[in-house]
């Protein structure tokens, strides 16, 4: 029965979590109860990742679910991404609001949907899957009740996520309509050589509810408003988590069910790509908060991820979970300094080196993985998604343009770093540090420096 | 079309559930032609999921409601600074 | 013309009017109504196509539930009124035509993808009924039925998260 465990804990971890919320009201209790949870998943997911390396590809509940080794060492990085969220922020989700342990609750149902999305095989399970990772979302982005902005972005994250769920379901019917069936093998063996305009549409529609949950630049309006409305403290979780979740459930459904019709749609994420990483390269310049600046880039990276749907092969699959993990890493240390600070804005951040420099570094590295320099996890990542694209050979002018694009956005990252080190600030800001997030901090920052240096650690 | 000819967040919801129906409509009448039962269970599961979100969709509304007495989406844009 | 051509084209013409209705309607109530009407038709159309389960369903769930908590949350905000602003003409003439597209687009494929449209409401099978239905959600389908119960469980728990008052702010305004 091993593989498929992790669902399983993380549903019934969720449940637990909400017991505990209501024999203890103290938010110490909820919180070291959030942070065992996600360890116990996490050691759940390493337990499937041993059965699964032993027993190779398993096929669950008449092929609804098909766990293999990629997708069970995926759940295993991801909880663990999830579980370094979960440390560092754990203190500043008890402030959102009043319903802590629900917040937990409802992070650990989204991981329910993560390893949905990781491991399906049936459309059914796709479709489930998104909704069970969107819903509490919509509530998470809520959660703070008495700020008009956190509402807002709720209501907005709704629309978009109801509007796509609807173009998602009409593709999936399409495709139904064309093949008669949900699984995934069979749609890949239906398809194959010159296809009828009917799927076709069904897969461009698919291209564009993917974009929506991805934030791909034309239906990326929503990302900037609701990245900025939402708590801070749980965008880091919706900007990382989700957003690579998202991306390999993307990526299992065109490479598995659509592989063998790949020409039909790579010029379609051509296009998408080069209009992402221009719009959100371009936008995330003229940003004057740090925060919707980050949701910008956020945007620009997940350019850089389409890479992977794009070329269609193994480096592909391989390079998109090593850039999932670096960049959720590199987010979640920008974001838990930035959660510090008063002021949103880049005159937030003057000073900052000065007065407290170990944050500094922390972001700085942080900020340095995300703009891809060397040495930081951030380069190789960029580096493997893109060699996985030239594989795909004669894309060379997109892959020049996304170098160019990473070259524009080195500029407003360092922007941040130089207001921290090169700028004095006026005010004194005040930072109430404690060590233990100190210590986590520099850990994190740690693991995106090995990370760089050690590709072969998660690619092996 | 309903979703981006009104201002009203309830009647874009309705019009999001029109689009549901509309999958479902077509989902049925594929089962029937390859006579496959697969697709009416996958409407079941659209109907069960649509309820589910349309109870949030009006939590969140009404959240919103008792904030800026409207439910005109344009607020949202004029909010967004 | 048999009986069921009648039917299916008095039932589409219905189905069609009353879904430009609630689209175009201004008023919220008007809307709602229209909507139901709408699914009574689907239902209907169910019917022809032999889903008797989903036919009863879909009026039990979508007319009687969803559409009564969308009443009750119109009515709650007093919202029966013709105030709503219209969007600017452009928006308005853009959605008609992206959506004019799409139809155009859709019923063109479905013209070049060669399935035969018109036998699907004359074969007489027993997929539709509540025994054949109800096995196979219990055994293929056992995985997505338990696990969308995680759905449920976190929709509701949002309601509850979202729609409750915070104690601590009632009692802070009773005491100033």
């Amino acid at each position: 029965m091993g593989g498929m465990l992790g669902i399983v804990a993380a549903a019934i971890l969720g449940v637990v979590m909400m017991f505990v919320g209501l024999i203890s009201q103290k938010s110490s209790v909820i919180r070291i109860a959030g942070v065992a949870c996600f360890l116990i998943l996490v050691g759940v997911t390493a337990f499937d990742f041993s059965a699964i390396h032993e027993q190779g590809t398993q096929l669950y509940f008449n092929n609804m679910l098909s766990v293999g080794i990629k997708a069970s060492w995926f759940n295993v990085l991801i909880s663990a991404c999830a579980f370094i969220y979960i440390l560092i922020f754990n203190n500043h989700i008890t402030k959102v609001g009043k319903n802590d342990a629900e917040y937990f609750a409802l992070m650990l149902f989204i991981m329910v949907g993560v390893f949905m999305l990781s491991t399906y095989n049936h459309l059914l399970i796709l479709f489930i899957g998104i909704e069970i990772l969107s819903i509490p979302q919509y509530i998470l982005a809520g959660s703070d009740k008495e700020n008009i902005k956190s509402n807002e972005a709720s209501l907005k994250y709704f629309l978009m996520g109801a509007f796509s769920t609807g173009i998602l379901l009409m593709g999936i019917t399409l495709i139904y309509g064309s093949v008669g069936s949900f699984e995934i093998g069979n749609i890949a063996t239906a398809f194959q050589g010159e296809v009828t305009a009917l799927p076709m549409i069904g897969v461009i529609l698919l291209i564009i509810a993917f974009g929506f949950k991805v934030s791909a630049a034309p239906m990326h309006w929503w990302t900037a408003d609701v990245y900025d409305g939402t708590p801070t403290a749980i965008t880091p979780f919706m900007a990382t988590i989700v957003k690579v979740a998202a991306f390999i459930g993307f990526i299992n459904l065109f490479h598995g069910a659509f592989g063998n019709i790949h020409y039909s749609w790579k010029l379609t994420i051509a296009i998408l790509i080069c209009v992402t990483l221009f719009i959100g390269n371009i936008t995330a310049v003229f940003q004057q908060s740090v925060k919707r600046m980050l949701a910008y880039s956020s945007i620009a990276q997940a350019g850089f991820m389409l890479f992977a749907v794009f070329a269609l092969n193994d480096t592909a699959e391989k390079s998109i979970i090593y850039y999932g993990v670096s960049y959720t890493l590199a987010s979640i240390g920008v974001f838990a300094v930035l959660i510090k600070l008063k002021d949103y804005t880049y005159e937030g951040f003057n000073g900052l080196g000065k007065s407290h420099p170990l944050y500094a570094i922390t972001a700085t590295v942080c900020l340095l993985s995300l703009a891809g320099i060397p040495v930081t996890s951030g380069f190789f990542a960029k580096y493997f998604v893109l060699t996985a694209a030239m594989e795909q050979g004669l894309w060379l002018g997109i892959i020049v343009f996304a170098v160019l694009m990473a070259a524009i956005s080195i500029y407003y990252y360092f922007r941040v770093i130089r207001a921290m080190y090169f700028t004095s600030s006026t005010e004194e800001i005040t930072i109430e540090s404690n060590p233990m997030e100190q210590i986590l901090l520099v850990i994190n920052a740690v693991l995106v420096v090995l990370l760089g240096l050690f590709p072969q650690f998660i690619l092996g | 079309m309903g979703v981006l000819m009104r201002r009203n967040a309830i009647v874009i919801l309705m019009c999001v559930e029109l689009m549901l129906n509309a999958v479902n409509l077509l989902l049925v009448a594929f089962s029937t032609l390859y006579g496959d039962s697969d697709a009416q269970i996958f409407v079941f599961f659209i109907m069960v999921v649509a309820a589910a979100e349309v109870s949030i969709g009006l939590a969140i509304i009404v959240l919103m409601y008792r904030k800026v007495q409207s439910v005109d989406i344009n607020i949202l844009n004029r909010l967004k600074n | 013309m048999s009986l069921d051509l009648i039917i299916f084209i008095v039932l589409s013409a219905l189905t069609l009017a009353s879904a430009i209705g609630v689209v175009i309607t201004r008023n919220p109530i008007t809307s709602v109504l229209l909507l139901i009407l709408t699914f009574f038709c689907i239902s209907g159309h169910y019917l022809l196509m032999n889903a008797q389960f989903l036919a009863i369903v879909n009026i039990i769930v979508y007319a009687g539930a969803i559409m009564v908590l969308f009443l009750f949350v119109i009515m709650l905000m007093n919202l029966n009124k013709d105030t709503e602003p219209q969007k600017s003409t452009m928006v308005q003439f853009a959605g008609v035509i992206s959506g004019g597209c799409l139809l155009l687009v859709i019923l063109m494929a479905f013209q070049s993808s060669g399935i035969e449209l018109t036998q699907t409401s004359t074969t007489v099978s027993n997929i539709g009924l509540i025994k054949v239905l109800g096995k196979k959600l219990f055994t293929d389908f056992v995985f997505p039925f338990e696990i969308s119960s995680v759905l449920f469980l976190s929709a509701m728990i949002g309601t509850v998260v979202l729609g409750k008052k915070d104690d601590d702010i009632a009692t802070a305004i009773q005491d100033s």
